[in-house]
């Protein structure tokens, strides 16, 4: 059973279509959800919390029907908005401890869970302080909390770094991969960033315009996408030659030659096409690949 | 390095662990939603300063009450000041102080700081909050009703100084002091929550809850006085305040005083019969809630 399917998931708003016949099956993971902004990544995540209602369309998450069993499901379900959703007023004791009621907990169990969440979103002795005197990082982390305290089985966290600086970034991300690896709970996490999908998740999801662009583990991505630059001292047209004739995909750029990625073999072909025409390789990078790259060769190279 | 990590992991990371307990689902929700909000109410668990207008009218509520208490602890003849079904005409504005303050905290903060998401994606249905937040006012307002009302009845059954006496010989006052109660608590609750779930500002929800219940009393009173008896009392039921009289005076079945003095005067020249105020709540009751109910059909999270 897929963790989260959707069958033609269609949300059009006056002049503008937000998703459009989305057909998607996720098995549980560390997913990434990529697109640009307007993609339709939050209005994805909102109609599967039932926040939005779909023009046309089904879906389940953890096999609930989205739109019969909707509150049934967000018991299982933990959500982190991209907007500030803290009241300023509060602790963060008492905001997630509240919010772990809310879903389901019992008093005794939300008090233990609130302060072992808080602990794992590194929050200490500040969670006792009110809200609106933290920083946006320590402001995400409570987000981060109220979506985990209930144990949710899957979490959707919309752009969960947003507005973090650098380091700040970096640690939200660690507490997202750890969250995923070492607990074991599901996460849906949506990003306009690439590199931040690449560090954390294991699967990928592109969608741009409300359609689905692709959909697979994030290894088969880069794989299909990547791309290898070669620099060698001299005239590069002999070993072009050569690992076109081997069957590469190779093209010129200036003084460098990029090759489709396939698979470690290619390193092979490099390697004995560099030692067997006797040149000096300058330069052998495995290329970062760019969010716009993929959006502009779908297919890949 | 393994072993420093696996220190400093034994202090802070106790590793994470599944809640397995119950999910105690949608009806615990809106039951949390309910007794956070009441509280909430007061400014319990708040700031101090939130604490101050809503303690503050409630002991102003208490006053006349307490000086019944008082005078029957001075004097043992029975020197009646308050009535049970006039107290309500002395404290109508101190309770409309109280929705006007209390209301947009209920309901506006949730919006001001887009809490509401959170709410809605867990297993809250959208009209379970309305609920909530509705009881919430409505049972925090038999604070500014019921408990005086208590009171006076103490107050009165001590100057007979024959408590057991007065109880035995009253009962008869409670069923329609504790429904007069339940129903101007409810009617005013929903009125409030109608007019104030509209904004998330706080200054215009407050501005609106008190606009409505002045310039409605101001406009019946001008209408009466100027149309006279027989037209002129149907205004009576644009003003809350003047429903609020009529079907209190109905559930004691008592007749408004023909003293130009009394506080019940205008019912008694607007002639309607009394029954058609309690008719009058209803309609408006049904109107307030369906008001209520479409803001959080639609209002977006």
């Amino acid at each position: 059973m897929p963790m989260l399917e959707t069958r033609g998931l269609t949300k059009r708003y006056p002049g503008v279509t937000a998703l459009d016949s989305l057909d998607l099956s996720l098995e549980p993971g560390i997913i990434g959800l990529v697109g640009a902004n307007g993609a339709g990544k939050s209005t994805l995540i909102k109609i599967l919390l039932g926040l939005l209602e779909p023009t046309e369309g089904t879906g389940t998450l953890l096999g609930f029907d989205i739109a019969a069993q909707g509150p049934e499901v967000r018991q299982y379900v933990g959500y982190m908005p991209e907007h500030d959703c803290l009241p300023p007023d509060m602790s963060a004791t008492d905001f997630v401890g509240h919010m772990a009621r809310i879903s389901g907990l019992p008093r005794t169990a939300a008090r233990e869970r609130t302060a072992e969440t808080l602990r794992h979103v590194g929050l200490f002795e500040e969670r006792y302080r009110e809200i609106k005197g933290y920083s946006t990082g320590m402001k995400q982390r409570v987000k981060l909390a109220q979506a985990l305290v209930h144990d949710p089985r899957l979490m959707l966290l919309d752009e969960p770094t947003n507005g973090l600086d650098p380091a700040g970034r970096d640690e939200m991300l660690d507490l997202v991969r750890r969250t995923g690896s070492e607990f074991g709970i599901a996460i849906l996490m949506s990003s306009h960033l690439l590199g931040e999908i690449e560090r954390v998740c294991d699967h990928l999801v592109v969608i741009e315009g409300g359609r689905l662009v692709r959909s697979g583990p994030i290894g088969e991505f880069t794989a299909r996408t990547g791309t290898l630059l070669v620099e060698i001292d001299g005239d590069h047209a002999p070993l072009l030659a050569r690992l076109k004739a081997a069957g590469l995909r190779v093209a010129e750029e200036g003084r460098a030659l990029l090759i489709a990625f396939d698979d470690d073999r290619v390193y092979d072909l490099v390697r004995d096409g560099v030692a067997e025409l006797d040149l000096g390789l300058v330069r052998i990078e495995q290329r970062r690949q760019q969010l716009e790259d993929i959006f502009r060769e779908p297919a890949g190279v | 390095m393994s072993e420093r990590q696996s220190a400093s992991g034994n202090i802070y990371d106790l590793g994470y662990r599944r809640y397995e307990g119950v999910r105690l689902g949608r009806r615990h929700a809106v039951v949390t939603l309910y007794l956070h909000s009441l509280r909430a109410a007061f400014g319990l668990g708040r700031p101090a300063t939130a604490k101050i207008v809503p303690f503050g009218l409630a002991i102003l509520a208490l006053i006349p009450a307490t000086i019944q208490l008082g005078i029957a602890a001075v004097a043992s003849d029975i020197v009646e000041l308050y009535s049970h079904s006039g107290y309500y005409s002395y404290v109508q504005w101190i309770i409309a102080l109280f929705v006007a303050a209390v209301a947009p905290e209920l309901v506006g903060r949730d919006q001001r700081s887009r809490t509401l998401t959170l709410y809605f994606s867990r297993s809250l249905l959208r009209v379970d909050y309305a609920i909530a937040k509705v009881a919430a006012l409505t049972t925090a307002l038999f604070v500014l009703t019921l408990l005086p009302q208590f009171v006076l009845f103490l107050g009165r059954a001590f100057a007979q100084d024959d408590l057991v006496g007065y109880a035995r010989d009253n009962w008869r006052d409670l069923p329609p002091i504790i429904a007069s109660g339940v129903l101007l608590c409810f009617f005013m609750a929903s009125i409030a929550i109608a007019i104030a779930s509209q904004t998330k500002r706080r200054a215009f929800a407050t501005g609106g809850v008190l606009a409505y219940f002045a310039i409605s009393l101001a406009m019946a009173g001008i209408l009466l006085a100027t149309l006279g008896g027989d037209t002129g009392g149907w205004a009576l039921l644009l003003s809350g305040f003047h429903i609020a009289q009529g079907f209190t005076l109905w559930i004691f079945n008592i007749e408004p005083s023909s003293s130009e003095t009394s506080s019940t005067y205008d019912l008694y020249q607007a002639g309607l019969s009394l029954w058609v105020y309690c008719v009058a709540a209803l309609v408006y009751l049904a109107v307030c809630l369906g008001i209520i109910y479409r803001r959080y059909q639609g209002i977006s999270a």
